[in-house]
C-alpha cells in the first residue's frame, strides 16, 4: 500500500459535508425533514444528544510545538475543571469520540492520523486546534500539508496560537451542540462601527 | 487543621463558571484585532498587511481580508497602525465551517 492511498479524502462524518448550519441544540429541530439539510442538521442534534455529557477525547499532535497541549492540559487544571462539563481525556483512539489534532499535519504523520481516524468508534467529531491545524502557519510543502483538514475530515475549528482554555472549552461545548457559534456574527470592526 | 484545608476554606471555589457565566480572566487574553473603518485606508491597510507575519491579512482592491483563522493575535499590527486596529476581546471564535473565519472588511473611501 502506498502511501498516497493511506490520505484521506474528507468524507461523510458527524458534520454535514455542505454548508453546516450553527450547531446550537435551541435549534429545535422538531419539523419534519425535507432535505438532505435538514437530515443532517437532525442527525447532528441526534449524535449530539448522544454525547451528552460523557465525550472522551483523545489528542492527536501531528507536530506542533506543544503550546497547544500546554493549554489542552490546563482544561484538567481546577480553574477550567472540564470534567464538570462531561468530557474526559483517554490514551486509547478506541475509547475516544472526539479526535483533538493540534499542529500542521505532518506527512510523516499520515499513517499514524489515519490509523487514529480508523481505531475510532463512530460517531466521531474531528476538532482542529491552534492556527498550525487550521493552515495559518505553514503553507503546503514536501513536509506537511500544512492543513488538518487535508488529512481528516474536521467538524469543528478553533483559532487562536495557542487557543486559550476559554476557546478550548468553547470549541468541545460548539462540537457536541451544547453551545451556538458566534463566529458567523463577528465582524471584527471597532465597537460601535456598522459596515 | 491541615494548612492546605485552611487555605482552600478561604479562598472557596476557585472553578470557572463559564459557560454559565463569563470568566473573568478572559478580558485579560490576547484577542485578534479589531479594524476602526474611519482610519482603514489603502496606505494603512498595506501597512497592516507587511506587518502581519502569517499572513491574515491581506487586501484585495478596496477590501481586507481577515482570516481569522490564520491570526494568532501577536499584536503587530496594532503596533503598525494603533489609529485603525483595537483588539476585539472575542475569544470565542470556534467555527464549523472553515470559510466562515475568513472575514471581508472595508476600507474608508470605498463605496459604501
Amino acid at each position: 500500500m502506498s502511501r498516497e492511498d493511506l490520505t484521506m479524502t474528507p468524507n461523510g462524518n458527524v458534520g454535514p459535508a455542505g454548508g453546516p448550519g450553527p450547531a446550537s441544540s435551541a435549534e429545535g429541530g422538531r419539523t419534519p425533514a425535507s432535505g438532505t439539510g435538514d437530515v443532517a442538521r437532525e442527525l447532528r442534534q441526534r449524535i449530539a444528544g448522544q454525547f451528552g455529557r460523557s465525550l472522551h477525547i483523545r489528542t492527536l499532535d501531528t507536530g506542533s510545538c506543544a503550546v497547544c497541549e500546554q493549554e489542552i492540559r490546563l482544561l484538567a487544571a481546577p480553574h477550567y475543571d472540564l470534567h464538570r462539563l462531561g468530557f474526559f481525556f483517554t490514551p486509547a483512539p478506541r475509547h475516544a469520540d472526539l479526535l483533538l489534532v493540534t499542529g500542521p499535519m505532518i506527512r510523516a504523520m499520515d499513517v499514524a492520523a489515519r490509523k487514529t481516524y480508523e481505531a475510532m468508534p463512530g460517531p466521531k467529531v474531528v476538532v482542529a486546534t491552534g492556527a498550525c491545524a487550521l493552515g495559518g502557519i505553514y503553507p503546503e510543502d514536501p513536509f506537511v500539508h500544512g492543513d488538518a483538514g487535508k488529512v481528516l475530515p474536521v467538524d469543528v475549528w478553533i483559532p487562536g496560537c495557542p487557543p486559550s482554555p476559554l476557546a478550548l472549552l468553547h470549541g468541545l461545548l460548539v462540537a457536541v451542540g451544547r453551545l451556538a457559534e458566534k463566529t458567523p456574527g463577528l465582524t471584527f470592526l471597532a465597537d460601535g462601527e456598522t459596515r | 487543621m491541615p494548612l492546605w484545608f485552611a487555605r482552600g476554606l478561604r479562598r472557596g471555589i476557585v472553578t470557572t463558571r463559564y459557560p454559565a457565566r463569563p470568566d473573568g480572566s478572559s478580558a485579560s487574553l490576547p484577542t485578534p484585532p479589531a479594524f476602526r473603518l474611519a482610519a482603514l485606508t489603502r496606505p494603512v491597510a498595506d501597512r497592516l498587511c507587511a506587518a502581519c507575519p502569517n499572513g491574515a491579512l491581506r487586501r484585495e482592491n478596496d477590501v481586507l481580508i481577515f482570516d481569522v483563522g490564520a491570526c494568532t493575535a501577536c499584536g503587530r499590527c496594532a503596533d503598525a497602525a494603533p489609529e485603525a486596529v483595537v483588539p476585539s476581546g472575542q475569544f470565542e471564535l470556534a467555527s464549523t465551517d472553515r470559510s466562515a473565519l475568513i472575514k471581508r472588511i472595508p476600507l474608508a473611501g470605498a463605496g459604501r
